[in-house]
């Protein structure tokens, strides 16, 4: 595999970190963490309007370009929903052919997936709810997964969201009852594994960079704190600690990527490639948020410190899409599938 | 960013699998560790073989025919040791010569010196590399063995010790001191000193599996010829620093490769245990597949970093996490044996005892070659870049 990154692909990199640079500053994403309602889709976030919209059409483009942006995304923390819009509303509508993929690609529409049950588990059922719906007062559209390969889309306006407060306040979750007698169509199995195996990566990718940010944060912060008369991060526990973290950081960063690569090629390795990555990079991201907290000490603690945005959104993100363990489990049953 | 490799590439790797598959010996068919029985001997298959990769250009293919290459690009080189490595087949039984000697002699040595490189490569000419000392492990700067001018000589004096194949080696690749009034890592230089002069001798060591892989050489007053000093005087901290640049890049695929057979062997014990549906061992082994997987992604991305020039930060952490993890793969293999977890009698255990000796084996990867505590240090330090303590 060639990890090389082609002149577009470095371009797409920093002209998204810019962007993010210039235009979602920490404290922006401070007041939005703070403001999130749940009234609906006049409650999006004002930065995602002006700025991400443009970006929608990446959930058409290349899974790797896709990862790219959705990592420089995570290292701001950036509000709204242009995780789950770009990365599994768009693919989904396009797997379907669905009449208004377009004005989703031209960031004129919004939506999110719903699919877990009142279990929370991403498997398709027949529940009457759904739950852990990210991000649905943000947006226009719902589209509903049901057992047999079922999707169904929704106006939010239809929908009677109840949100389900978690630890990460930038991503609002909510459960709702699905409306009877809806219209469905049929998603293909393996067009359905692709688009979440697509909003998979994205969430892992936008992880890495959460794990980026803590880990930045961190070693300059030891660098500079002086206790006993030294930088603490001069002191070797603390040194190997952050070694260890660092290295599996550097792995899932590289497993995403993997991933994204084994994606969009097609490749018969994807969906092992794919369960590694979120299980890497949802238990780096958590490790860098417990260590970069640890060595911050006190400060890191505080509310006023942006640490714990990361920490929250790294916990419960872990959760989004199958956890780390939910997807050793699902590597497992490939390990040992009869060959 | 993308999976597949170019057309040049492929046929690349065509021509080194028909080599393989054509001149690959019994012994090595399978893979296998050097370490099968308590000779210190180097197998004559295993001369033969090497000699004969040297001759097609597969020794080291990013050298030029002359040296046993085929002027391999950076790439191409991945490929190389990627197939070999998944094949568990080694170049040689003893890897001073080609690894550290011969690109020694070739960047550092004068025209006499540069000479001896094929035969180094080649295996032709057996080397060891005399380095550490009972009193500089990792501390290797803080080496003592003495070599002092006398005429047209240096009388040598000291110990060298962990000295792998010293028992069968003609010549020695010596760091020694020759100042000792300036910073310690400033005062060392190489000598090439041979096996057989008066007053060298050679203790074979037996490390813990019972095998003979080094030893202990006793320099007593050794005579050098003063043109056996290769490099400046007192440079000779920097030929530390040069063994195969161009494989450097892709040096981590060999333990990322036998990671990845330990553990499609631990699947095959877990089936034969009974143990597939037990819900601890899958999730143990689910954890290490992630791992070995992601790690084998670590190691592609350094590459790339490393093909465009830079120092691939991503490879400082190869070393380190390759060798602790083989470590615990082959524990793994032991356990998922139950009660019979130790048993080395090869009428009672699975594959004869591998596990249980590739576990014994795999203790000394974050010993040799840099110990797990330095490269932490290494990575806190220059890739973290943390400030020293």
């Amino acid at each position: 595999m060639d990890f090389t990154l082609n002149e577009d692909q470095v371009l797409l990199r920093e002209t998204a970190r810019a962007m993010f640079g210039n235009e979602c500053p920490p404290e922006l994403v401070r007041d939005a963490f703070y403001d999130v309602t749940s009234t609906g889709p006049e409650a999006a976030s004002s930065f995602f309007d002006r700025h991400l919209r443009d970006w929608a059409a990446l959930g058409d483009a290349a899974v790797v370009d896709l990862c790219l942006f959705m990592e420089e995304a995570g290292r701001v923390l950036a509000p709204g929903p242009v995780w789950v819009n770009t990365s599994m509303f768009l693919p989904l509508l396009r797997a379907i052919e669905h009449p208004s993929a377009d004005l989703v690609a031209s960031g004129q529409v919004t939506g999110t997936v719903a699919v877990c049950g009142s279990d929370g588990y991403w498997v398709l059922n027949n529940d009457p709810m759904r739950s852990f719906v990210p991000h649905a007062n943000e947006v226009d559209v719902v589209a509903i997964l049901s057992a047999g390969n079922q999707v169904s889309c929704v106006a939010v306006a239809e929908l009677d969201l109840q949100e389900v407060a978690t630890l990460d306040r930038s991503r609002p979750v909510f459960q709702f009852a699905v409306p009877a007698g809806l219209d469905s169509t049929e998603i293909g199995a393996e067009q359905l594994a692709a688009v979440l195996n697509r909003g998979t990566v994205a969430l892992a990718a936008e992880l890495i960079g959460v794990g980026r940010w803590l880990m930045d944060t961190t070693l300059d912060y030891v660098r500079e704190r002086v206790q006993f008369d030294r930088p603490v991060g001069s002191f070797q526990g603390l040194q190997w600690k952050l070694v260890d973290a660092a290295l599996l950081l550097e792995r899932a960063d590289a497993a995403v990527y993997y991933a994204a690569m084994c994606l969009d090629a097609g490749s018969p390795e994807q969906d092992l490639a794919v369960h590694v990555a979120k299980a890497a990079a949802g238990t780096a991201a958590r490790r860098w948020a417990r260590d970069g907290l640890q060595s911050l000490g006190g400060i890191g603690f505080t509310w006023e410190h942006d640490l714990h945005l990361r920490l929250r959104r790294a916990q419960a993100s872990e959760q989004l899409l199958g956890s780390a363990s939910w997807h050793q489990d699902r590597l497992a049953e490939l390990i040992f599938a009869p060959d | 960013m993308q999976l597949a490799l170019g057309a040049e590439e492929e046929s690349f790797r065509a021509d080194l699998l028909a080599f393989l598959d054509a001149e690959v010996p019994e012994e090595l068919k399978g893979g296998r560790d050097w370490i099968g029985d308590e000779s210190p001997e180097i197998p004559k298959w295993a001369s033969e073989f090497q000699a004969k990769l040297f001759d097609h250009g597969w020794m080291v293919p990013s050298y030029p025919p002359e040296l046993g290459g085929r002027n391999a690009t950076p790439l191409q080189t991945l490929i190389f040791l990627e197939e070999l490595a998944s094949r568990g087949v080694s170049r040689s039984a003893h890897f001073g010569g080609y690894a550290i000697v011969g690109p020694s002699l070739l960047e550092f040595g004068n025209e006499q010196q540069r000479s001896m490189a094929p035969s180094a490569i080649r295996g032709d000419t057996v080397w060891c590399v005399g380095m550490s000392e009972p009193d500089a492990g990792s501390d290797l700067a803080s080496l003592q063995t003495r070599a002092v001018p006398d005429g047209d000589s240096f009388i040598v004096t000291g110990q060298k010790v962990w000295t792998s194949y010293a028992m069968v080696a003609e010549k020695c690749f010596c760091y020694v001191r020759t100042d000792t009034s300036v910073a310690k890592h400033k005062g060392i230089s190489v000598l090439i000193i041979d096996m057989d002069s008066p007053g060298l001798e050679v203790r074979p060591l037996r490390h813990l599996t019972g095998a003979i892989e080094f030893a202990e050489v006793f320099l007593n007053e050794v005579v050098v010829p003063k043109e056996n000093l290769v490099g400046e005087l007192n440079s000779g901290w920097r030929i530390t620093m040069g063994s195969l640049a161009h494989e450097r890049g892709a040096l981590w695929v060999e333990s990322v490769s036998s990671a990845q057979r330990a553990l499609e062997g631990l699947v095959e014990i877990a089936r034969r245990q009974g143990l597939e549906q037990d819900g601890v061992v899958r999730r143990k082994l689910a954890e290490l597949y992630e791992e070995v997987h992601s790690l084998r992604a670590l190691g592609y991305k350094g590459f790339a970093s490393f093909a465009q020039g830079s120092s691939a930060p991503e490879h400082s952490f190869m070393k380190l996490a390759t060798s602790e993890l083989r470590q615990r793969l082959y524990a793994f293999g032991m356990e998922l044996q139950g009660p019979y977890a130790a048993v080395v009698d090869p009428e009672f255990v699975e594959e004869g005892g591998r596990w249980q000796q590739s576990w014994q084996i795999s203790l000394a990867g974050t010993i040799g070659g840099g110990t797990s505590e330095i490269q932490r240090n290494v990575v806190a330090t220059r890739v973290l870049g943390l400030p020293r303590g």
